[in-house]
């Protein structure tokens, strides 16, 4: 059968012949080149724009300002997915360094520089802050004037008697950690080609959220959603960078303007940085436990860094609220989630969205608290694990839980109980670590699919599935495959193309396999039901009396007599039969106040465990084996589903290790992979091993991110258990290490 | 900027063109040659994307003026296959499930040649070091060192680590 097969990915000769056709690659005639024009102050009143010179610059053929956005009939200047604070370019004031404020078309890249050069601006500079947690006091300058204290969201959860709670508590355990500003880094860039023709709008976009750039658009532009088209090429890699609404109002403004010729916008590798980034997030936990182990309350406060427009924070906080908590019994919980303007780009989502600071924050302090009770951190997770039938923290019961099991199969992969070098003299230390995470998938979405059958027998599986590297179109159409009882090699998938392909919430927060997969048996099943009632007749038999498997539809009783789809189809005379589907999930209102309901359809559960050496003269911390598990349900596709699982770990090892995008008063000044470094063959451990957890019977669950949060806090616990010091602050430089491992021995502990 | 004519060998082919003189290769390639195989990204040699072969050795052509290769012959991935035949290292990157989103495959597969041209035999250890210039934002490192050791003359599995 389809599913469970290690199929390669269907366009396999593109992908390794160089012809995978990437927005990036996309040329049209006539195409003009967009460029950015962008502040250099972080916050600030524009008080003269002079575009004129650079308008009559030969070979310019537009300049946008915020100009063409006043007066009657011109497009709304101001968008967002779910607050509309953010300018397509700044109007007169500009709240971070780097944010767009004109937008050039030019016959080359020359000449568009030239242009750039040309652009005259004064600025009277404003107060700015930086700092999530500075930027809620009383006298922080303010961004938004609607939001006085520059808090965006604040997402709360209440659950049980926390007094009471703490006041049992035989420990009480108190830390703060921090994640910094991270960059997605898609190797390719962010890329929309714009073109505006007969009152129509297409965009040829590496995106994540067709749907959600189409209807954004719509409504910038006044457009019914039917004239603006949608069209997504395979993405050069997305992780959460390449969702929402990104650099596609700029690319459409600017074939706005121009009338007819297609712009093309590509960001530059330091642009990359000033489109979108990781939430910065510090948070602060609390925990009381009683002597043998057993949780009493727990209480965590979550500033995340949103930057200067809101894009997706206003919901991720919620999501990210839940996922601070951790996968633990706590009778008493209470959550604080602020979502913060600061004067930074903006924060959005970054693969293990909301949860990789999180889980950072409560697997570190799981060992912290392992540590004071003087009991192995395993344990104490073992004790405290949620189970199949326990209520998490939003008042829901919880099924399909297998924590235990993700984290049973990463220690034993590590050896937890086997002894660890000990080399005595040495400078090298060894340690091991383990962390769990825990994650709801968005909540209230729904997904579409239409699948077309030739009489030739070939199957098209139409869907707004992004592909972006996971392989999600040939997990589809092993899924239909199967469904229809026919070869993969029968099936192509097309799409998304919003003209073409019906809609989809996202391709984002590991939703894909299950909520289109779903869709696409309901599809399938429709499918197989019309290719039975055309056959009846010519079977001459009732339509109850007949199955459809293996691309016929036979008499159950007599398998031998059928007929083939592809004759089905002829001798009704038609050419092909069309079938939609459709899948959704309606759950996720939690109460504002309390943060009490049903918070998703399923839990993402996932484990790490590894064992690191720490050079105790340099810091320097090396990852010798890292396993890692994922609960998958079932897997469509081993070979795919292990690339998910290990490609997590190694992009957690960078968050972990390396990546830090540096900040000096507004300015990022590592905006390249130079310095700030992606981790290549060289910082992966020498024993990488994955596993994807099925049970009979169960769904295909996503698997985009299970294993990336674990990351930092198991190599932190390792860290801890190699040489005693609790890194609170991500990365795990060697820098912070050897600081910590000195200021151990100075206190001459 | 001033015009230069220059001659280049890609992948078999010489080619007149006129192109400013400050321009790279990459561009050239992209842009005049309409080979989309080597791919931007970084911009400054450090991620490896645009990576072709210059008489058999791997360069960032992002670093290179075409007026620099002049003469030389040039090799992108679009030169790799012949005859509609998969280049042995292409097929082992898809037996190996060797990429994900692959943007950066072609100039690892190119990087893997030029490996295989230096290095008759390669252990782990060369394979990591001499591919550490491929960035894989997916992280498929583990399935392309199954695929590179299965390149070698012998997949000798006693130089695994």
């Amino acid at each position: 059968m389809a599913i469970g097969e290690p199929v390669p990915m269907l366009d396999s000769v593109a992908r390794v012949s160089g012809t995978v056709p990437y927005a990036a690659n996309l040329k049209l005639p006539d195409m003009l080149v967009g460029k950015v024009f962008r502040s250099s102050a972080p916050h600030a009143l524009i008080t003269r724009l002079d575009v004129s010179a650079a308008e009559q610059l030969p070979g310019v053929a537009a300049i946008v300002t915020a100009a063409d956005f006043t007066g009657e009939d011109t497009p709304n200047l101001h968008f967002g997915s779910t607050i509309q604070d953010q300018p397509i370019i700044a109007d007169d004031r500009v709240r971070f360094i780097g944010e767009p404020v004109a937008l050039i078309a030019a016959e080359s890249d020359g000449i568009a520089d030239q242009a750039m050069d040309l652009i005259e601006m004064e600025y009277k500079e404003l107060s700015a802050i930086f700092d999530a947690e500075a930027a809620m006091l009383p006298n922080a300058p303010t961004l938004h004037e609607t939001f006085p204290q520059n808090i965006m969201r604040h997402a709360k959860l209440r659950h049980g008697d926390i007094e009471a709670g703490f006041a049992v508590a035989d420990e009480i355990i108190e830390e703060i950690f921090t994640s910094p500003v991270a960059q997605q880094a898609s190797l390719e860039p962010q890329v929309a080609i714009a073109q505006w023709k007969d009152n129509k709008l297409t965009i040829w976009t590496g995106s994540q959220s067709p749907y959600t750039v189409r209807s954004v658009l719509a409504s910038i532009f006044g457009l019914e959603p039917e004239t603006v088209r949608i069209i997504v090429p395979p993405l050069g890699g997305g992780f959460g960078g390449k969702g929402n609404i990104r650099t596609q109002p700029m690319a459409a403004a600017l074939a706005w303007k121009v009338r007819g010729r297609p712009v093309k916008l590509v960001m530059t590798r330091a642009e990359e940085f000033l489109t979108v980034t990781k939430h910065a997030a510090k948070i602060k936990i609390k925990s009381g436990v009683k002597l043998d182990g057993t949780f009493t309350a727990r209480k965590v406060t979550v500033y995340w860094n949103s930057g200067a427009y809101a894009s997706s924070s206003a919901h991720l906080v919620q999501a990210g609220m839940l996922r601070t908590i951790g996968p633990y019994r706590i009778p008493a919980v209470h959550v604080d989630s602020y979502g913060i303007y600061t004067n930074l780009p903006i924060a959005a989502a970054y693969r293990g969205a909301m949860s990789s600071q999180g889980v950072f924050a409560h697997e570190s302090h799981m060992d912290t608290i392992a540590h004071r009770l003087g009991v192995d951190p395993l344990e104490l997770r073992k004790k405290n694990l949620l189970r199949t039938d326990n209520t998490f923290a939003t008042g829901e019961p919880l099924s399909d839980v297998y924590f235990l099991d993700c984290l049973q199969a990463v220690v034993d992969g590590v050896g937890w109980h086997e002894p660890l070098p000990r080399r005595n003299g040495s400078v090298k230390k060894h340690g091991r670590g383990t962390a769990v995470m825990m994650k709801n998938t968005i909540a209230n979405s729904s997904s579409e699919c239409r699948i077309k059958l030739d009489s030739d027998g070939h199957v098209v599986v139409y869907i707004s599935t992004v592909e972006m590297g996971q392989g999600g179109h040939t997990a589809m159409a092993q899924i239909a495959a199967e469904a229809l009882g026919m070869p993969i090699e029968a099936l192509s998938v097309s799409g998304p193309d919003t003209a073409k392909t019906p809609p989809d919430a996202q391709t984002a927060a590991s939703r894909n396999t299950y909520m289109m997969g779903n869709a696409v048996l309901d599809a399938a099943a429709s499918l197989r039901k019309q290719l039975a009632v055309a056959a009846a007749p010519i079977l001459e038999c009732p339509l109850e009396d007949l199955s459809v498997a293996d691309g016929y539809v036979l008499v159950t009783s007599q398998p031998r007599e059928r007929i083939s789809y592809s004759e089905v189809l002829r001798t009704n005379n038609v050419t092909a039969l069309t079938a939609m589907g459709k899948y959704t999930t309606n759950v996720g209102d939690l109460d504002p106040e309390t943060g009490q309901g049903i918070s998703t359809t399923h839990w993402h559960q996932g484990a790490g465990a590894c064992e690191v050496e720490v050079d105790t003269k340099t810091g320097k911390v090396t990852v010798l084996r890292y396993h890692s598990a994922a609960f998958a349900g079932r897997v469509v596709n081993p070979m795919l589903a292990g690339l998910q699982n290990d490609g997590n770990v190694i992009y957690g090892l960078g968050a972990a290790l390396l990546e830090e995008v540096a900040i000096d008063t507004g300015q990022i000044t590592n905006p390249n992979f130079s310095d700030y470094m992606l981790p290549s063959f060289l910082d992966i451990p020498v024993e990488l091993k994955n596993v994807s957890l099925e049970v009979e019977g169960s769904s295909f669950y996503g698997i985009g991110e299970m294993t990336l949060p674990p990351v930092a806090p198991a190599i932190a616990n390792a860290i801890y258990d190699a040489v005693g010091v609790r890194i609170r602050d991500l990365p795990l430089t060697a820098e912070r290490v050897l600081r910590a491992i000195q200021e151990r021995t100075d206190h001459g502990q | 900027m001033d015009n230069k004519t220059v001659t280049l060998h890609v992948n078999g082919q010489s080619h007149a063109l006129e192109i400013p003189s400050g321009q790279i290769l990459l561009e050239t390639l992209r842009e005049d040659l309409d080979l989309g195989g080597a791919r931007g990204s970084c911009g400054i040699g450090m991620c490896g994307t645009c990576t072709v072969l210059l008489d058999g050795k791997a360069i960032s052509s992002c670093l290179m003026l075409t007026i620099q290769v002049e003469g030389k012959h040039i090799t992108t991935i679009e030169g790799l296959s012949q005859n509609g035949e998969l280049h042995p290292v292409q097929q082992a990157y898809i037996d190996h499930g060797a990429f994900q989103c692959a943007y950066c495959t072609p100039g690892l597969i190119l990087s893997t040649v030029a490996l295989l041209n230096e290095h008759e035999n390669p252990d782990d250890a060369t394979i990591r070091e001499y591919l550490s210039g491929n960035l894989c934002r997916c992280g498929s490192y583990v399935n392309i060192l199954n695929a590179v050791r299965a390149c070698r003359p012998v997949d000798d599995q006693s130089h695994s680590v």
